[in-house]
């Protein structure tokens, strides 16, 4: 009985201890695989025509002529869509109507202020042009269909008017004989409700679409373009064809969701057949096409990393990565040849290696206080540089955090080299420095590289430390050493946390966050390669 | 030139008037090579010493006892509170949950890999480990909020996503690498005598691994747990996105539902905002001056355990 | 010969980074987080117009943004707030003249979830519920969900708005869960279904719902006019008024344009012009 029981102990353990092992491996993988497919879809999706557009005219990239042609072939179709909308529109948008009034008695006093217009004329005209543009407002604006028509009549009194004539003025007749012809069709009660119902409809067709195209392009350069690619139309066509209600459907409990079809809105109006033909006819207004972008690694990007690539931050962590190497390399392998070959185990020595295990273990958040206090505010001042966040504090301050990882594997190198060498170098009458430089470190170059990139891996990173010393969000390219820089890892906790645009482009964010993970992933697999290779070498002997 | 005799009682080196050059290039070499190597001893210095000039003024101005005991931290506020109580038990807390997690899973996999599994699968687990030690911290500050946040809400009906149990269970997968290279290494160094003779009594694995190994292994895995704790209340950028940063001490200790606040988040949130010199800036540079404490202490003890793990294999 | 390819990369990697042609006129902006993104459009529409300029904008806070433009590195300082008695004096006796220009109107949203039935809180409620007396949405009329209050940290402008006027300067209860930014605030309440927190007027899109303070909604009119009791005006401050015609003068009459009320809308905040 007690041989069974021990034994089932035994096999229950090793099946614990696989286990465990197996939980590892599963972790890995659900932390970074779905990060991993999110993060590719920055890079392989399904652009539309107007990705090509704002590559043409954001950054330059493409064939004009090409995408020249494929603007020219959605647009019927789009003209269809806007049509649709301009006819609804006409009897409903109120505040179109009269802002456009309002717009025509300032322009058209503009002009007359322009022509030189004598002063009492002037006065006159402009006080006609206010009478006009009231009555159209309120006519615009009523509820009472008779005295609405009425008030059109009355305006259009002025048309045959000499002095407006081949003015700006004729305008408002325009206006008043257009609504009174909608007038026939609007139904008044429910103007208000289309209002906002169709204000809903034109922001997703423009989130779709982009900007209508007689317009004036608008200022920022993320709302120049419709949806560039194909997921976000799919999502914002979900949005045009049904509207989300929160309803209470039991008293004292939360609300739920519930779809509507938005169709039902506006059933019976000029607008119905709207969806139903945006729908149908998405494709091939949008032209959507596998594209693979690998200029996301080489392009700058619109503020907010709305549209564009991550190249300022590869570069940003290039830099500040190599600068810190520069610093930290001929400390690491110094420090680490002198604890190889001068150190014996007295107390200095063990001060020395308690240090450095010290400094293993330092947050890296008060690296950057450190940075901060150190760098920024005593040690650059005092050789006369600016007292502000730049690059070279940065990169002091991570060669400070990474200086243990570089003298442990540099140590690790040296001393995995062979005796024999040393032996043998030392035989022939070489002196201990001689010996060093030309036979043991070239043996232990390949340990000391791996501690290299083990570090480079480390220092890409590493985001506390750079928070206050070197890092920004959104910013020029640095031109010198003392200026701040975008970095991979500053730029992804931006993205997560800090940005207000970055919601609405999750595969930016997934896609600089993965960057960053590829990268240092790469780094570190090279580097157990490299260890895998030196390690059969050096057993091979 | 005098003919040297055979005296093999000290090395055949030229003394330093016959040989000035070599003898002035050894040493001097060697001092500037030790200089060098100093840098490490300065840096903590410098650490310790520039992060305590400006955090001293506080601590003089402020009464030490209300910044260890008081809870309320309000430091922009017309009269200003500076409770780091709710703070430090924040880290301290989350350090913990973290450990009960990392420990049995970290020691275990440790022991997979040293005593269980063959060579070659070794040799495929151990680059994942590596793998899981080189994330950066940022993608697994993204992990937690974007994908542990909501579920946690969605499947254990917590009220909030961003508690002590999503910063702990993030910091202790990124604390289990250190502990288990370093518990690894100490159970491996374990001499197979101790095994062998274990075994040639009769026991089975389970019974020698317990038995056996890991008494003899002791002083090593606690190092490592040190070592992973240090790895953990060290940690900025996951705990400023996953705690939720309440600074409060959660109301019955045990929930693990609630938001916490720890020293590193602190710092990090804090301080982008703050003007230099201030109060406030002062009181952030206090805190990382205890963080710093607490990382020596914690790095004072490992070495101790260290060092008594040597001390005990070099016995047996 | 990987150290020589290292070597060179690096050499390559500053050289590029440093021969990007220095432009003849620079301005440095810095200040809150609200207004830093008004700043950023304003300074992206700039670099369209005014090739040969450089636009810096830099988002520390507005504390850091005042103590900037007394130390002079920087010549526009954008604050969610008023500069305090303290920044004036301190400018004064540093030769510099703070001049304020109020760009747009804001206001602090108190949000929730949308799947909350309550629709209205009066401010006094909003600080019971900050203060920690009241837990639970079932004693405000909703359902049995325990309340998160969401809050920005206090070094937020957006922060001190909403303690001024609705906490009335008490300090939160100590499970108020703190943020750092607006999106992560909205992020917040988005995901949490017993959350309430408080958003700048441009984050109260789909996700979350407004609720109505004192029995006003947030809206354009409301807060422009201020009769939304947590609204507030958006300054930038220069050191006295700039000359005029240089950039730093169009910078901030930009608000004024046509254009750069397109910008103020597109970013969120209420402009103080009706184009």
């Amino acid at each position: 009985m007690e041989l069974t029981s021990r034994h089932i102990s035994d096999k229950a353990f090793g099946l614990l201890a696989g286990f465990s092992a197996i939980v590892l491996v599963l972790v890995l993988g659900v932390i970074l695989v779905p990060m991993i497919l999110e993060g590719t879809g920055a890079v392989i999706f399904r652009g539309t025509v107007e990705f090509r557009a704002m590559q043409l005219n954001e950054f330059g990239h493409g064939d004009a002529s090409k995408v020249q042609a494929e603007i020219a072939e959605v647009r019927p179709l789009r003209e269809r869509l806007y049509d649709i909308i301009d006819t609804f529109k006409r009897g409903v948008d109120i505040d179109a109507l009269q802002e456009r009034a309002g717009q025509i008695h300032r322009q058209f006093g503009a002009e007359l202020r322009y022509k030189d217009t004598p002063r009492e004329r002037y006065t006159s005209l402009r006080s006609i042009s206010r009478r006009i543009r009231d009555k159209l407002r309120a006519a615009f604006a009523g509820t009472d269909k008779e005295q609405m028509a009425q008030q059109i009549d009355s305006v259009l009194q002025y048309r045959g008017d000499a002095r407006f004539e081949g003015t700006i003025a004729t305008g408002y007749f325009e206006l008043a004989a257009e609504f009174q012809e909608s007038l026939q069709h609007i139904d008044l009660r429910r103007r208000r409700r289309y209002k906002e119902g169709l204000d809903e409809v034109e922001q997703i067709i423009r989130e779709l679409f982009g900007p209508r195209p007689d317009g004036p392009p608008p200022a920022l350069a993320m709302y120049r373009y419709g949806a560039t690619r194909w997921d976000q139309a799919q999502k914002s066509l979900q949005r045009l064809l049904w509207t989300e209600k929160w309803v209470q459907l039991e008293q004292s409990r939360p609300l739920q969701k519930t779809l509507i079809e938005r169709k039902k809105e506006f059933m019976g109006t000029q607008l119905e057949p709207l969806f139903g033909f945006v729908e149908e006819n998405l494709a091939q207004m949008l032209r959507p096409k596998w594209t693979f972008y690998w200029r996301y690694f080489v392009d700058d990007s619109t503020p907010g990393h709305y549209f564009g690539g991550v190249g300022p931050e590869i570069l940003g962590t290039i830099v500040l990565t190599v600068l810190s190497m520069v610093f930290v390399i001929p400390l690491g392998v110094i420090s680490s040849a002198f604890l190889v070959e001068f150190a014996s185990d007295n107390f200095v020595i063990r001060i020395i290696r308690m240090c450095i295990n010290t400094l293993a273990g330092v947050p890296s958040i008060v690296f950057g206080l450190f940075g901060l206090a150190f760098f920024i505010l005593f040690l650059i001042p005092a050789f006369g540089g600016p007292s502000k966040p730049c690059i070279l504090a940065g990169a002091m301050t991570l060669a400070v955090l990474t200086l243990p990882v570089m003298i442990r594997a540099s140590e690790e190198a040296i001393r995995t080299v062979p005796r024999a060498y040393k032996e043998g170098s030392l035989a022939l009458g070489a002196s201990r420095f001689w010996t060093f430089v030309a036979v043991t470190l070239p043996a232990a170059l390949p340990g000391i590289l791996t501690g290299v990139i083990l570090s480079l891996s480390r220092v890409a990173g590493e985001t506390a430390p750079i928070l206050f010393t070197a890092g920004i969000a959104v910013g020029p390219l640095p031109k010198s050493v003392f200026d701040t820089t975008r970095t991979l890892s500053y730029g992804s906790w931006d993205m997560a946390v800090g940005d207000r645009l970055s919601a609405m482009v999750p595969h930016n964010q997934y896609g600089m966050v993965v960057t960053l993970v590829f990268l240092v992933l790469c780094l570190n697999g090279l580097a157990i390669v490299l260890r895998s290779r030196v390690f059969r070498k050096l057993k091979g002997q | 030139m005098m003919q040297q005799t055979a005296d093999f009682g000290r090395p055949l080196l030229l003394s330093a008037s016959q040989d000035l050059r070599g003898f002035l290039g050894l040493h001097l070499g060697r001092a500037l090579l030790f200089v060098i190597t100093c840098t490490s001893v300065l840096a903590v210095f410098c650490i310790f010493l520039f992060v305590g000039l400006e955090a001293v003024p506080f601590l003089a101005k402020f009464s030490l006892v209300e910044f260890f005991t008081g809870t309320g931290w309000y430091p922009e506020a017309e009269d200003p509170e500076f409770g780091a109580l709710a703070l430090i038990a924040g880290s301290v807390y989350v350090t913990l949950v973290a450990m009960l997690f990392a420990v049995p899973v970290g020691v275990l996999a440790a022991v997979f890999l040293s005593d269980i599994v063959s060579l070659r699968i070794r040799t495929i687990v151990k680059p994942a480990i590596e793998i899981l030690a080189a994330i950066p911290s940022v993608a697994y500050g993204f992990f937690a909020v974007l994908v542990l946040a909501p579920w946690l809400q969605r499947k254990l009906g917590f009220a909030t996503g961003t508690n002590a149990l999503n910063a702990s269970l993030v910091l202790s997968v990124m604390a289990l690498p250190t502990i288990i290279s370093v518990a690894e290494d100490s159970i491996s160094a374990v001499g197979r005598d101790l095994r062998e003779g274990s075994y040639s009594l009769g026991a089975t694995r389970f019974e020698t691994i317990c038995r056996v190994v890991i008494p003899a292994a002791h002083s090593g895995i606690i190092a490592a747990i040190v070592l992973g704790m240090m790895r953990a209340i060290g940690e900025t950028m996951v705990v400023w996105m996953a705690s939720g940063n309440a600074s409060q001490i959660p109301s019955p200790w045990w929930d693990l539902s609630q938001s916490v606040r720890t020293m590193t988040a602190t710092i990090a949130g804090d301080m982008g905002e703050t003007a230099r010199g201030s109060d406030h800036y002062r009181a952030l540079f206090a805190l990382g001056l205890l963080l710093l404490v607490f990382i020596f202490l914690l790095n004072a003890g490992s070495e101790y355990f260290l060092a008594r793990a040597k001390k005990a294999l070099g016995k047996s | 010969m990987t150290r020589m390819v290292f070597c060179r990369l690096a050499i390559v990697a500053l050289t590029a980074a440093s021969t990007f042609a220095a432009p003849s006129q620079t301005m440095h902006v810095e200040g809150s987080t609200t207004v830093g993104p008004i700043a950023d459009g304003f300074a992206e529409v700039f670099q369209r117009m005014y090739r040969n300029v450089t636009i810096t904008v830099n988002k520390s806070g507005s504390g850091t943004g005042a103590a900037a433009l007394l130390d002079g590195r920087c010549d526009i300082a954008t604050m969610s707030r008023p500069m305090k008695e303290k920044e004036y004096k301190d400018a004064i006796g540093k030769g510099v003249f703070p001049f304020g220009h109020v760009v747009a109107m804001d206001g602090a949203c108190v949000v929730v979830h949308p799947s909350n039935p309550v629709r209205a809180l009066s401010s006094s409620q909003v600080r019971d519920i900050y203060l920690g007396k009241i837990t639970n949405w079932k004693q405000l009329g909703g359902p049995d969900i325990k309340i998160i209050p969401v809050s920005r940290d206090s070094s937020s402008g957006t922060y001190e708005t909403f303690n001024s006027f609705v906490m009335k300067k008490e300090k939160m209860a100590s499970n108020v869960e703190y943020v750092s930014t607006n999106p992560q605030a909205f992020a917040r309440v988005k995901t949490t279904r017993g959350a309430i927190g408080y958003v700048g007027f441009g984050f109260v899109q789909s996700g979350v719902r407004a609720v109505e303070l004192d029995g006003i909604t947030p809206t354009t009119e409301t807060i422009l006019s201020g009769r939304y009791p947590v609204s507030r005006p958006l300054f930038m401050y220069t050191n006295g008024y700039p000359e005029l015609g240089s950039i730093a003068h169009k910078f901030i009459t930009f608000h004024l344009t046509e254009k750069g009320q397109e910008v103020i809308e597109d970013k969120g905040f209420v402009p103080l012009t009706k184009y």
